[in-house]
């Protein structure tokens, strides 16, 4: 039976009538068309569709939907202000930290999280922060200088 | 993409409620914390319970709180706030420790130290440190509540003796001894998203800061189909004053305590050989902070 959720997703407000099945990448996608929460393993090992839940990243192939009822949720298409890329976001082109780009949704985000609460990480807390998502092109190097980069930026704003 | 299975989902508003609902379903539910292990079996097929209950509404289950001495964990506790409380990583770092290395940054913002017992894996981060530093668990169903040392919960592989209407509420761990000291390793190919190759605990007391060993616990993690004592190297450290010579022999012994298997993360012979490392060094750790702790 379908149950009726609220969430709050990039600041706006939704309710969603959702089966208990459907994880919150599946409703994110195809109910709020959000594409840009990607989903790779579907067993929380990669990290692609990480998104903020209260403020945490977490992987939404491995949350409910149901489970997410009254939460606040960031995804990718919230970090940008408007047409204005987040300093990270800056950070990830000027560097070359995408390739493929199917691993940059949830890197910065678990990316925003750590200079959030850590705006000066060393390159160990860097490569900590982003051990759960996983990217197959760039060989980290460079999100990894992106991310320091970043924080400098954000430090100047 | 994997799909999950159908099946209902009840989100009671206490425990009471929850237990009405799980004696209702007859084996058919399950409970569901932060659904990293639970979610993942569903998705490859391997459960399909016709209705999962989401206890993260339920009041108290989400919290540490100090009992006269001891303290509280709830059991929905999720693994990332066992790194932020102060208390755990002054008074429980063995538990500081493992919770810290447990999946990844993403999992640990959603895998509860509950689930991490329930699940019952033989390479589970959380259990090791518990059982070392003696820690019970508490157990609810409709007609009432049972603490059992979590030492006697496993049964093997994903088996423990929980009943199907039973709830795992939280976990009770006793003010740690004057003059203890404790310390996790996990031995894995990486450091994050990684299963256990070996993983031991260290849990020693002493009488006083250069005495005897009172008390030593040795739990082994991922040799067996359950976290085991090492029980030979327990028994040669207790009522002996700690030396390196002695912490070695409970080494060596503990590498004969085991009974891995050969399987793609390493070998049984190469197992019993880190056991044996690994042990040496939780213990000289667990020595140090004991002689420095009051």
């Amino acid at each position: 039976m379908k149950r009726i959720i609220n969430l709050i997703v990039n600041n706006k407000a939704y309710e969603i009538a959702v089966l208990p099945n459907r994880t919150l990448t599946q409703v994110l996608r195809e109910d709020l068309n959000l594409l840009g929460t990607k989903e790779g393993c579907g067993i929380g090992d990669c990290g692609a569709c990480t998104v903020i839940l209260n403020g945490r990243p977490v992987n939404s192939c491995l949350v409910l939907a149901v489970q997410a009822n009254g939460c606040n949720i960031q995804t990718i298409e919230g970090v940008a202000d408007g047409n204005n890329l987040h300093p990270i976001q800056e950070a990830f082109v000027e560097y070359g930290a995408i390739q493929c780009g199917f691993c940059t949704p949830g890197m910065v985000l678990s990316a925003k999280s750590l200079l959030e609460k850590n705006p000066k990480p060393t390159e160990m807390e860097i490569r900590e922060a982003i051990s759960g998502n996983l990217c197959r092109c760039t060989g980290y190097q460079k999100i990894v200088e992106a991310i320091q980069a970043a924080s400098k930026k954000m430090k100047k704003r | 993409m994997l799909l999950l299975p159908r099946f209902d989902y009840e989100e009671p508003k206490d425990l009471s409620e929850a237990c009405r609902i799980l004696a209702g379903l007859k084996g058919n539910g399950k409970v569901i914390a932060g659904g990293t292990d639970l979610l993942v079996n569903m998705k490859k097929g391997l459960i399909s319970p016709t209705c999962l209950v989401g206890i993260s509404k339920i009041p108290g289950l989400s919290e540490i709180e100090p009992q006269n001495g001891s303290i509280f964990i709830g059991s929905n506790l999720i693994v990332a706030k066992l790194t932020e409380f102060e208390v755990i990583k002054k008074k429980y770092p063995m538990l500081y420790e493992a919770a810290s290395v447990l999946g990844s940054p993403l999992i640990r913002n959603r895998a509860t130290i509950g689930g991490n017992i329930v699940t019952a894996r033989p390479a589970a981060d959380l259990p090791p440190p518990l059982i070392a530093m003696g820690a019970r668990v508490r157990l609810k169903n409709r007609r009432g509540e049972r603490e059992v040392e979590l030492d006697r919960f496993f049964k093997g592989p994903g088996e423990t003796i929980i009943k199907k209407d039973e709830i795992l509420t939280g976990i009770i761990l006793d003010e740690p001894p004057i003059f203890s000291g404790g310390n996790y390793i996990k031995l894995g190919h990486r450091k994050a998203l990684e299963i256990a190759i070996v993983a031991v605990a260290s849990f020693i007391v002493l009488d006083k800061p250069d005495g005897i060993i009172m008390d030593a616990k040795v739990i082994l993690s991922s040799v067996a189909p359950k976290a085991i004592h090492a029980v030979s190297a327990e028994k040669t450290l207790i009522g002996e004053k700690p030396t390196d010579k002695l912490i070695e022999r409970a080494a060596n012994l503990a590498s004969q305590d085991c009974s891995p298997i050969d399987d793609i993360r390493g070998s049984a012979q190469y197992r019993c050989a880190m056991v044996e490392v690994l042990t040496k060094r939780t213990l000289t750790a667990a020595l140090k902070q004991a002689k420095k702790s009051r």
